[in-house]
């Protein structure tokens, strides 16, 4: 399969928050409670990571555009990577995988629980998004794949339990889960510019070569 | 009822700290360092602090053997609500701010309502160094050197009347100064509460300063609560008005989440918080999670006060 100028692109940008991260790490500079900043940081990433993915597909169909049809998987999987991260902070650095411990944690508190089922039905979608299994599944991808919409309902339900202080960050994401939604709505889908500028079409075709 | 003193604790808590102590002390720490640096290893601190004004304080611990927390730690990591939801941004949104002159205001039930000036105070109470565990409802905790004096003594200063039952605390209110206060998902100023015996106790802290200096803004400057068996947001700071009342005080956090913050608030690993671990914490500094303590390790000095009472209703 060809690899395209947008789908590196796509994975360099998806690095930068990893690589920030390992720098800070690596430098000691990561604020006087570490693993908190950590958890916080991949965590936001992840949730940004996976909304990108949800604008591709109605952004491309309203601007007529295939570039961010393109970066749907890549996002897609970078926010699977980067819940991956975020649990595996949770789980080792911070609980150093002791379960009297995280059990307990796991039963009391809800935002946990959704967490970890969000991150659970990540697993299959990152799976089969490998291209060849993608292919094997057919018509059945896509079936799987809709399941995104309810798996990131629940992340961002966990994001606003586990939110301290009012709650405007969360509605922000909130808000935008929405828009994405209502995007998909059927008698919005037939939606798109009519004529989009030359030089749009100019940067898509190269991105997406 | 007295604090015992452990006598593993350098510096004794409830003695005022002698020049000459402070000089035998430095010089005991200077050539512990000195004895540590030639081996090869510092046990004391994970960020060691090179100014020698800190020597004193970076291998002391509290009375259970914990290291005092690094002072840029301390300045560096705030809960400050007043200025900003973030742990960092207190620090550089108070980095101006006003405290100088203040005074407080102590009336209500008492024989002698009375507005002090900090001079006043400064004067008027002796202070003195106690190194507490400070345990944050969100899950971190500090150990941290307080310079200042009892409640106690404010209180008998002022007299309560027979009527008092509890003290009701509130921080400065200044949107000017505060730009977090401008938030009106709050209801300012912020208000805090202690029963007449809880404030009276001798754990409970007046504090003006940490590390020896004067307090930093972000930490409360010039002058804040200090209630080491509760978990950090009871520690009211910048208090202007300290009022002696009959009914229980509402405390701004008990107004924002009820279900979740109560009046009593004792560290508490048994009683659980939707967000954040109460059973266990991390100490700032320190690598790895440890166990919460019942009332954050002062259960022996604080349990009988809450005799017969369910701290899980009562949280």
């Amino acid at each position: 399969m060809k690899i395209t100028k947008i789908q590196i692109i796509g994975n360099l940008v998806g690095l930068i928050p990893g690589i920030y991260l390992l720098y800070r790490v690596l430098s000691v500079n990561l604020s006087a409670n570490p693993i908190q900043t950590a958890t916080v940081f991949t965590g936001k990433t992840a949730i940004y990571a996976l909304l990108v993915s949800l604008f591709a597909s109605p952004l491309s169909r309203l601007l007529k555009l295939r570039v961010f049809h393109q970066i749907r998987k890549t996002a897609g999987i970078y926010g699977f990577y980067y819940a991956l991260v975020h649990f595996l902070i949770f789980v080792w650095a911070d609980y150093e995988f002791n379960l009297s411990w995280i059990i307990p944690e796991l039963k009391q508190k809800t935002y946990l629980q959704l967490g970890l089922i969000g991150l659970f039905f990540l697993v299959p979608l990152a799976i089969t998004s490998i291209e060849r299994i993608k292919k094997e599944l057919g018509r059945t991808w896509k079936k799987v794949h809709s399941s995104i919409y309810i798996i990131v309902m629940i992340i961002l339900l966990h994001v606003a339990l586990a939110s301290k202080g009012d709650l405007i960050n969360p509605a922000i994401l909130i808000a935008l889960y929405l828009l994405a939604m209502i995007m998909r709505l059927p008698f919005l889908k037939s939606v798109h510019i009519n004529n989009p500028p030359p030089w749009f079409k100019k940067i898509d075709a190269f991105l997406t070569c | 009822m007295k604090q015992k003193i452990p006598a593993s604790q350098i510096t004794p808590e409830h003695e005022y700290v002698s020049r000459r102590r402070f000089i035998k002390q430095a010089l005991l720490t200077t050539s512990a360092s000195l004895l540590a640096a030639s081996c090869g290893t510092d046990p004391t601190s994970t960020k060691p602090t090179t100014d020698p004004e800190f020597a004193a304080f970076n291998s002391q611990t509290d009375e259970q053997g914990n290291p005092i927390t690094a002072y840029t730690d301390i300045i560096g990591y705030t809960n400050y609500y007043e200025f900003s939801t973030s742990k960092t941004q207190p620090t550089k949104l108070a980095a101006s701010f006003q405290t100088d002159p203040w005074s407080v205001r102590i009336d209500g039930l008492v024989n002698n309502p009375i507005t002090l000036n900090m001079e006043d105070i400064r004067s008027e109470f002796q202070t003195e160094e106690r190194i507490y565990r400070m345990r944050c409802v969100e899950g971190w905790s500090m150990v941290i050197p307080w310079v200042g004096f009892p409640l106690s003594k404010l209180l008998e200063y002022v007299q309560p009347t027979s009527d008092a039952q509890y003290v009701r605390f509130e921080t400065v209110y200044d949107p000017e100064q505060m730009p977090g206060q401008s938030n009106p998902s709050y209801p300012w100023p912020y208000v805090e509460g202690l029963r007449m015996d809880e404030a009276g106790h001798d754990l409970t802290l007046l504090a003006t300063g940490i590390y020896g200096k004067d307090l930093t803004p972000q930490n409360g400057a010039p002058i804040r609560l200090v209630v080491p068996w509760k978990y950090g947001f009871k520690s009211i700071k910048s208090i202007v008005h300290i009022e002696l009342v009959r009914e229980m005080p509402v405390s701004l956090w008990m107004t924002v989440g009820p279900t979740e913050y109560g009046f009593y608030a004792n560290v508490n690993p048994e009683v659980d918080h939707p967000r954040w671990s109460q059973a266990t914490e991390r100490r700032i500094g320190a690598s790895g999670r440890i166990d919460t303590q019942l009332f954050n390790g002062y259960e022996e000095d604080v349990a009988y006060l809450y005799e017969g009472m369910d701290l899980k209703t009562n949280y």
